[in-house]
């Protein structure tokens, strides 16, 4: 294709504000990490991380954004959520076509999941993991999805019983904030199942910008063997197991 | 908030109902109380626990407490609070609580009606004096006592009776902040407030973790980052905790090092010449003071330091020893992180705010730690200025406005101390006793209480709302004094405890807001509540038993007032002492009307900012003014690093750290009352560092073995759950009576404030 002289022009232009803007761009952050090297560097020594116990404050910087983000609803409802869970616990199944079967997920998961958003073919919101540091997601997370047309599997049926799922809005008293119903192991981030409009509007907090949920919402696991507070009457330490 | 709440309240009660018809499968648990918030009122109280003193609103509804929501209107919290504020009307009802009296007999305590109680610890008490003397009988208390409580018991030990023998578990917990404040200004208490945090661009921690003990303001911190760009938070900690991982960087040093580290900040700020001169010519001397001091291990220690001015040159010699390749070597923090810190500090376009609690106060240099982080803020110059401010955070709800504002210490009086004539002398006034009533010399601080008790020199010991018997370092030795033929112990709660366990004679009280009351916050911030429940049984507010022994024992015309009447009356005398632009209070009136008032109150004026012209009435001038000293300047000390007394060695490899977690409070006799926060967190546990447990083949959850040379126990391993130790160093919270860590803590204290350091010893690990 031959290109008139204006339209060189006009593609010369283009290339050069690209530049130009290209170099400001660069010349700011090469002052701005300068201006931060000097006062800070990178930390030398270890930083450590506690899953567990850190994962609470791992989408801190979007808690704003979720706080000021227009009331969605994605139509995601609690119990879609549980029925997608084998038991209360157990890792949900992909509910939706994969685009690469021999991949083990990671990048084409974390697409949509690391950070959620809509999906404009599947008409929702993706719901944003818990634990991205985990890429081999296809090593928990089965497929779910039923191939429009396919006969049902004659293995589909099972006696099995699963337990109810946790009981929400267990405060001790009216308006006191609920206890955490689950396990955090590899659910330490409240705001990926909590906060965003990929998040079930049942258990969607109501305040997301106060980020150490932790501070209010304790664990209280049901089914997990209460202990009474033992009350230790004089008698040598001991431990109980 | 109201929305929240209401969005709540018809969620509780509708969920249940529509739940199996909307979400099939799902339950809504039924609200455990059944209480509807109609007909509730909502009545203003700060929160029972910790020293951050957050306005609650407490639901109540016939003679029941029914709900709590935090308290919109109070400057401290906002209408947020914590896991502890939200249930603490669960702490009322716990179904062992105290409502009768206990007597010991036959070595068993029975129940005795409170009359016959009552005579009983008066008559035991004037059998003790006449026996072995004044000094022979002692109250200890507590930063939970509410300011009428601690008032009652200095005037009718001090001014009644006529011994110093008044002591408080704060001792144990901010004594070293006291200390640190009068020698670097003079005066006692914070000069900023908590709206500092709204101004600062950095926070610094040292060696405290926010996010689990003062998590409403660490809230707050978190509000600042999140809004305000290039807020930092720094953690200089021993150990890895929430508030690490919350924090944008964590620099862990090695333990008892953070004196190094401090004074290196220092050195650095001078070398690159961000020390503000102007500042420091105006308003600043510099003084050394003696070194080698000692650790208080042994009975009777005996130290007073003494001071020396020097030159802002001979100060900066002597911080030539702490260069930051030097303090690298001793603390084990980089050369690279130290200079950033003190390039956070020394930016003159940053305000810096440093935050400390018992990681700096419970350690045998405690007061030299809380001169060395004022150091800092004096080289700078940033101070007394909104978001300057170096902030000392207590741990009791009432540390400041009972036990330092009041004077519930042995050396102390309400204003001032007992070894000055002119303070005594105020005191006899306003009591009108008798000036010679006052002894002039302390007699014995918290550690040497206990241990006169152990000697014998104390026969007859009065402890009201503490729990020593948990809280007491190298426990052993004092729970075998306490338990010594011809020991009368009298005990004040509303729980039966280690401590009842001990006691002659058991006391119930009313807690709370079973009366009326006042505490004192960390940011003097003076808190009123009123008498909103009615006490269970006979239990009986700490004053009024004060007041009843007083009565018995011939004090009555110390206390002329009635049960209606002698908070107001207590409070009103008790405002006598403070007049004046330092430290005016608030009248009771205006106590009853605001979520607390910050003193100096003066002209209906709270004073936010202190020591500066712009802000506090009493500083002279236009800018700056350290009126705490005569010469009007604030002092920065050098102090030295100086080693633990008691280090890791090959029998003993290990650190012990010993601290709390965000369920429970101090000892726990009373958030283990409450059923949520018992199942989260119902049983202590020492962590380890996963390389060490590694080491020593310990998995999570399997039985270890503690030891120290005082004692040893057995526990249940914590790997990478809450809290990670540095290598080399375990650590096991305190607050579970089961699992007393107290026996292998070393009773060494800071010889200037003699608080105890619960935060090194050695211990050796084993599995079990």
């Amino acid at each position: 294709m031959k290109l008139t002289l204006r339209r060189r022009l006009i593609l010369i232009g283009c290339a050069s504000a690209l530049m130009l803007a290209t170099i400001s761009v660069i010349g700011e952050s090469v002052r701005a990490s300068w201006k931060e090297a000097k006062l800070s560097g990178e930390p030398s020594q270890e930083q450590p991380s506690i899953p567990v116990e850190g994962g609470v404050f791992r989408l801190i910087q979007k808690a704003l954004a979720y706080k000021n983000a227009p009331e969605t609803d994605a139509g995601r409802q609690l119990n879609g959520y549980y029925g997608r869970r084998a038991f209360p616990g157990a890792p949900p199944v992909i509910p939706h076509p994969t685009f690469d079967e021999r991949s083990i997920g990671g990048k084409a998961c974390m697409g949509c999941h690391a950070e959620g958003g809509f999906v404009p073919f599947l008409k929702a919101y993706a719901p944003v993991t818990p634990h991205p540091e985990m890429s081999n997601c296809k090593q928990c997370h089965a497929s779910g999805h039923q191939e429009p047309g396919r006969t049902p599997s004659p293995f589909a049926s099972s006696r099995f019983d699963p337990l109810p799922p946790p009981a929400i809005q267990g405060a001790a008293l009216p308006g006191a904030p609920p206890p955490i119903p689950h396990s955090l192991d590899m659910r330490s981030n409240c705001l990926a199942c909590h906060a965003g409009p990929g998040a079930p509007k049942q258990i969607r907090t109501s305040h997301p910008e106060r980020v150490n949920c932790r501070q209010c919402h304790v664990q209280n696991v049901p089914g997990e063997p209460a202990a009474p507070f033992f009350q230790n009457r004089g008698s040598e330490p001991s431990w109980e197991p | 908030m109201e929305r929240r709440q209401l969005l709540k309240q018809m969620a509780a009660s509708s969920a249940f109902a529509s739940a199996q018809a909307v979400f099939p499968g799902i339950t809504f648990a039924a609200p455990k109380s059944n209480a509807s918030l109609e007909g509730v009122a909502w009545k203003k109280a700060p929160c029972r626990f910790c020293g951050t003193g957050c306005g609650l609103l407490v639901g109540i509804k016939g003679s029941k407490a029914v709900a709590v929501k935090g308290d919109a209107l109070s400057p401290v919290n906002k209408g947020l609070c914590c896991v502890k504020g939200y249930h603490a009307i669960l702490a009322l009802y716990g179904s062992d609580r105290l409502t009768k009296a206990l007597v010991r007999k036959n070595g068993k305590l029975s129940p005795a009606p409170m009359a016959e109680a009552l005579d009983l610890v008066a008559n035991r008490m004037k059998e003790t004096i006449a026996k072995y003397g004044k000094d022979a009988v002692a109250i200890y208390g507590s930063g939970q006592w509410t300011v009428p409580d601690g008032y009652a018991a200095a005037k009718f030990f001090k001014g009644g009776i006529g011994t110093n023998n008044v002591e408080a578990n704060a001792r144990l917990c901010m004594a070293s902040a006291v200390t640190g404040f009068m020698s670097s200004f003079g005066l006692d208490e914070p000069m900023g407030c908590y709206e500092d945090i709204d101004h600062a661009d950095v926070f610094v921690l040292w060696g405290n973790n926010m996010a689990e003990m003062h998590p409403v303001l660490f809230s707050r911190l978190l509000d600042q980052r999140m809004n305000r760009p290039g807020v930092k938070i720094i953690d200089l900690a021993t150990r890895t905790t929430r508030t690490s991982l919350a924090s944008d960087r964590l620099m862990l040093f090695h333990p008892q090092t953070d004196l190094a580290l401090a004074n290196a900040i220092a050195y650095e700020i001078i070398r690159n010449g961000w020390h503000n001169k102007t500042f420091l010519e105006k308003h600043v001397s510099f003084w050394t003071g003696k070194t080698n001091i000692g650790y208080g291990l042994e009975d009777k220690f005996a130290f007073e330091d003494k001071g020396e001015q020097v030159s802002f040159q001979r100060f900066q010699q002597l911080l030539e020893e702490y260069t930051p390749e030097k303090v690298e070597q001793i603390s084990g923090v980089p050369v690279k992180d130290i200079r950033f810190l003190a390039s956070l500090y020394g930016d003159p376009a940053r305000k810096v705010t440093s935050f400390w609690c018992m990681g700096v106060n419970q350690h045998t240099r405690g007061t030299w730690m809380n001169n060395l982080i004022y150091n800092i803020h004096l080289l700078t110059g940033k101070i007394s200025t909104p978001g300057n401010s170096p902030f000392s955070l207590t741990g009791q709800p009432s540390a400041c406005g009972t036990v330092r504002e009041v004077g519930t210490l042995t050396n102390r009086l309400p204003h001032g101390v007992v070894s000055n004539e002119a303070d005594r002398k105020m005191a006899a006034g306003i009591w009108k006793v008798p000036v010679d009533r006052i002894p002039a010399m302390p007699t014995y601080h918290t550690v040497e209480m206990f241990r006169a008790l152990d000697r014998g020199d104390i026969r007859f010991l009065w402890i009201q709302v503490t729990n020593p018997m948990v809280s007491m370092p190298k426990l052993r030795r004092y729970r075998d004094a306490a338990n010594k033929e011809d020991r009368f112990i009298v005990v004040s709660d509303v729980y039966p405890t280690p401590t009842t366990d001990i006691a002659d004679v058991v006391l119930p009280s009313a807690m709370w807001i079973e009366r009326e009351g006042m505490f004192g916050n960390s940011e003097r911030r003076t808190q009123h509540w009123e008498a909103m429940l009615p006490p269970p049984g006979e239990a009986m507010s700490d004053t009024w038993q004060l007041i009843e022994i007083a009565r018995r024992m011939g004090h009555g015309q110390l206390f002329p007032w009635t049960k209606e009447n002698h908070v107001e009356e207590i409070y009103k005398e008790y405002s006598k002492f403070h007049s004046g632009a330092k430290h005016e209070m608030g009248s009771y009136e205006d106590l009853k009307k605001h979520s607390g008032v910050i003193w100096p109150f003066v002209n209906g004026k709270e004073t936010k900012w202190r020591y500066h012209a712009k802000y506090d009435p009493a500083a002279k001038g236009d800018s700056f003014d350290f009126y705490g000293f005569p010469d009007h300047k604030a002092r920065v000390w050098f102090r030295p690093y100086e080693p633990a007394p008691e280090v890791p060695d090959k029998a003993y490899p290990f650190w012990l750290n010993t601290g709390r977690v965000v369920e429970h409070w101090h000892t726990g006799s009373m958030t283990r009352r409450i059923p949520v926060l018992d199942k989260a967190m119902p049983k202590a546990y020492v962590e380890l560092h996963p390389d060490d447990a590694k080491a020593l083949a310990i998995r999570d959850g399997d039985r270890v073995r503690l030891t120290s040379r005082r004692g040893s126990l057995v526990l249940a391993a914590s790997i990478d759950k809450r809290g990670r130790p540095a290598k080399g160093m375990v650590f096991v919270p305190f607050f579970d009576e089961g699992i007393l860590i107290n026996e292998l803590t070393l009773d060494s204290f800071c010889p200037i404030s003699k608080e105890p350091d619960y935060k090194k010893c050695a211990v050796k690990v084993e599995k079990a």
